[in-house]
């Protein structure tokens, strides 16, 4: 099989030169054409894309880009649809994932952008989300108006389905023209989402596109990074370092780095009923995308004095991913992701031996691993790919200290607790750097309109253009009509 | 369980847990009899998956509901290896399961359980009738039947379908009293809802949720989970069973 990644507006195919990434799984193959652009191609596209978002987006009132975004993500929920058959059977292939936890999740991210989720969006970050579209009266006096930047260029990486539409919707409703390079482990969902907004909403067609280049070819990197007005990228701290070096002084840099995340069980969430969904949820957790997002836990502190002490919660956990594993299995590890979990359960079944408050419950066809342990340990990364570690404190303040030391890494904290220890549990771990706090179950399934990272996703995109209150009355004493 | 030099018949295994049980028992040494009704290449996938299991396989087409496809399709058996040590009673009338469209106590018709009667026990009756004489040819045969646990526990009011699995279990036990003196056993394997398969496709996530909330082993069945049971029963392991019904849902039921 053979299939084209990218969106050229413009381009005529035939002139660019195309790369092919191999993948394949179970005995079938599949091929991913890759567009290689040269640097006049690349000034063309970012021209093109620069003057459409200028003459046509900017001018489209916000509500319109809404129902086109709303319209194409429907598209993409109906099972029957060909686009959402070809994400079902092609995306599996790409990155590996089990193809029922690709339907099942992309089901769930996407239902986060439909309408009234995309309103929710705007409500977050514009009081009066009116401003994208013309100047509005604010408090101080005067008037502002939000202006989203003419090219955005997304950098986007990692392997999960459907990650890149985020920040390109995010784009979208701050009427930013858009430019995204897709990653090699995953490089077909953007652009079938853009040709999709296009065929849903033909006026969109030349305001987006999506593009490819090699991790680390500096030249082309540099053709766009000139060119971007904002640039917005996810990876590690080394690749946004080295991106954040090449961005112009003058260009927005706007880096979403990797995180860590983890589980606080408080014991009311541990009596022989309630355990029950607790492991579920925090066994989804682990499971889902095999730990590859920034969200997904890597360590559960589990609280003492429950109905089931932690180690037992351990145990649940431990079925409950042996039932993930059956229902959803794991995908099939490349040899630096297999000897990474293989080092981490190396170095867990020895501390095992050598100290009886730690264990490691292990399936053996390697499937999952959950490590426990008798005392507080610091938050260390597990070995991913359905490893983590049940940590047992007395009371959940005792994993405060834990965490603490890991600041700028920490990001979604999944919280088992009855209301009021919520909100106490809650302030802490905002104190401590933590921006999100979830049910179990839900780590990799944000809300819409979540501050990513804590920030703003829609007004750090935006420049407010601002009419002094002063000029509006220095323009009435200037009006035809006055006395 | 070792099934080597045994030659099995299981119905409906072009695909979902037919095509799982044949898998499993050519993993076990037996020659598999692979019948299906429409898709051959589907079919012929699950013979080659056999045969590189370490058994042997070949598909045969044959519609279980007519009386003369299902006298060729046992010929065609003995006719290949002489012998039929066990029969899977699988196939069964294509079924929607999908609690959102079925079909309301009123708006079920009589042709709608007779259908259903006819897919579950017709089909089983008419291949147990043509595999008799074959099965009586070497002694401890076993007769493997496919029901469901929504007969003990109709956790979808599925009337047409369920009624028939019904049937189908007072069938089995009613042919394992009249064939046990001739040391030919007749037993049921009752799933809960399995997935993935193509018939429980349009089943709601978050009715597999609600299951797996009342289930105790904590999720749904897979076609490999129901292989193991009828492995068993159709081995000798299980030599003193006969008119059983062995539930395979994780427990949510019981008995």
């Amino acid at each position: 099989m053979r299939e084209v990644a990218g969106y050229l507006p413009g381009l005529d195919p035939d002139s660019v030169a195309w790369r092919t990434l191999a993948f394949g799984r179970g005995g079938t193959d599949l091929e991913v054409a890759v567009p290689e652009l040269t640097p006049a191609q690349v000034a063309a596209l970012a021209e093109r894309v620069r003057a459409h978002a200028r003459s046509v987006l900017k001018t489209m009132p916000v509500a319109e880009v809404v129902t086109a975004v709303d319209a194409a993500v429907a598209r993409l929920l109906d099972r029957d649809d060909p686009w959402r058959r070809r994400a079902e059977r092609l995306l599996p292939l790409v990155t590996g994932y089990d193809a029922e936890m690709v339907r099942h999740g992309l089901t769930s991210y996407l239902k986060t952008f439909r309408k009234p989720e995309l309103l929710r969006f705007l409500a977050e970050d514009f009081a009066n989300p009116g401003v994208l579209d013309d100047f509005q009266p604010v408090p101080k006096g005067g008037f502002a108006r939000a202006f989203g930047p003419d090219l955005l260029l997304h950098v986007w990486a990692g392997n999960v389905p459907g990650l890149p539409l985020w920040s390109l919707v995010c784009g979208l409703l701050v009427k930013a023209g858009g430019v995204g390079k897709v990653p090699s482990a995953e490089p077909l969902f953007a652009g079938w989402f853009a040709r999709l907004l296009a065929e849903v909403e033909p006026r969109l067609a030349g305001c987006l596109a999506v593009v490819w280049w090699k991790g680390g070819d500096a030249e082309r990197e540099a053709e766009w990074l000139r060119r971007a007005d904002t640039v917005l990228a996810y990876g590690s701290t080394a690749s946004l370092e080295a991106l954040r070096a090449r961005v112009p002084v003058t260009t927005r840099f706007l880096p979403y780095g990797h995180k860590i995340s983890f589980a606080l069980v408080s014991h009311a969430a541990l009596d022989p009923h309630t355990v029950r969904a607790t492991a579920r949820g925090v066994a989804h957790d682990v499971a889902r995308w095999d730990q590859q997002g920034c969200y997904s836990p890597h360590v559960v502190y589990v609280e003492r004095g429950g109905g089931v002490d932690p180690r037992g919660f351990a145990r649940h956990l431990a079925h409950e991913l042996a039932c993930q594993a059956i229902r959803f299995p794991r995908r099939a590890l490349d040899p630096g992701d297999a000897g990474g979990v293989a080092a981490w359960r190396h170095a867990e079944e020895m501390q095992g031996v050598a100290d009886p408050a730690r264990e490691l419950l292990a399936d053996p066809a390697g499937a999952w691993a959950v490590a426990y342990a008798d005392r507080p340990q610091p938050l260390a990364p597990c070995g991913l790919n359905r490893t983590v570690t049940v940590v047992a404190v007395d009371r959940l303040d005792d994993a405060l200290p834990c965490v603490a030391p890991f600041r700028p890494l920490l990001q979604t904290a999944a919280v088992a607790a009855p209301p009021r220890e919520l909100f106490r549990i809650a302030g802490l771990l905002g104190a401590a750097g933590v921006t999100r706090v979830c049910a179990p179950g839900a780590m990799a399934a944000p809300e819409a309109g979540w501050h990513h990272d804590g920030r703003f996703n829609l007004s750090d995109l935006v420049a407010m253009a601002e009419i002094d209150r002063g000029a509006e009355l220095a323009a009435d004493a200037l009006a035809p009509y006055r006395d | 369980m070792d099934f080597r030099d045994r030659t099995v018949l299981v119905t409906g295994a072009g695909r979902g847990i037919g095509a799982a049980i044949a898998r499993a028992f050519a993993a076990a040494g037996a020659t598999v009899a692979v019948n299906y009704r429409q898709d051959a290449d589907s079919a012929e996938a699950v013979a080659a998956a056999c045969r590189a299991a370490g058994g042997d396989g070949w598909a045969v087409r044959a519609d279980v509901t007519d009386p003369d496809a299902v006298r060729a399709l046992v010929d065609a058996v003995a006719g290949e290896t002489g012998r039929i040590d066990a029969v899977v009673n699988n196939a069964f009338r294509p079924y929607r399961f999908d609690p959102e469209r079925r079909r309301t106590f009123t708006d079920t018709t009589w042709d709608d359980y007779r259908s259903q009667v006819d897919g579950a026990v017709h089909a089983t009756y008419l291949v147990c009738r043509a595999a008799l004489p074959v099965m009586l040819r070497h002694p401890g045969g076993s007769i493997v039947n496919m029901a469901s646990d929504l007969v003990a526990r109709p956790t979808v009011p599925y009337h047409d379908y369920t009624t028939a699995k019904a049937a189908l279990i007072g069938f089995s036990r009613t042919l394992a009293a009249d064939l046990g003196p001739l040391g030919i056993r007749v037993n049921c394997v009752a799933p809960g809802l399995v997935h993935p398969t193509d018939a429980s496709r349009s089943t709601r996530e978050e009715v597999r949720e609600a299951i797996i909330a009342q289930t105790p082993l904590r999720r749904i069945a897979t076609p490999d989970d129901v292989a193991g049971p009828v492995l068993f029963l159709a081995s000798d392991r299980s030599r003193f069973m006969t008119g059983q019904t062995l539930y395979v849902d994780g427990g949510l039921v019981m008995g």
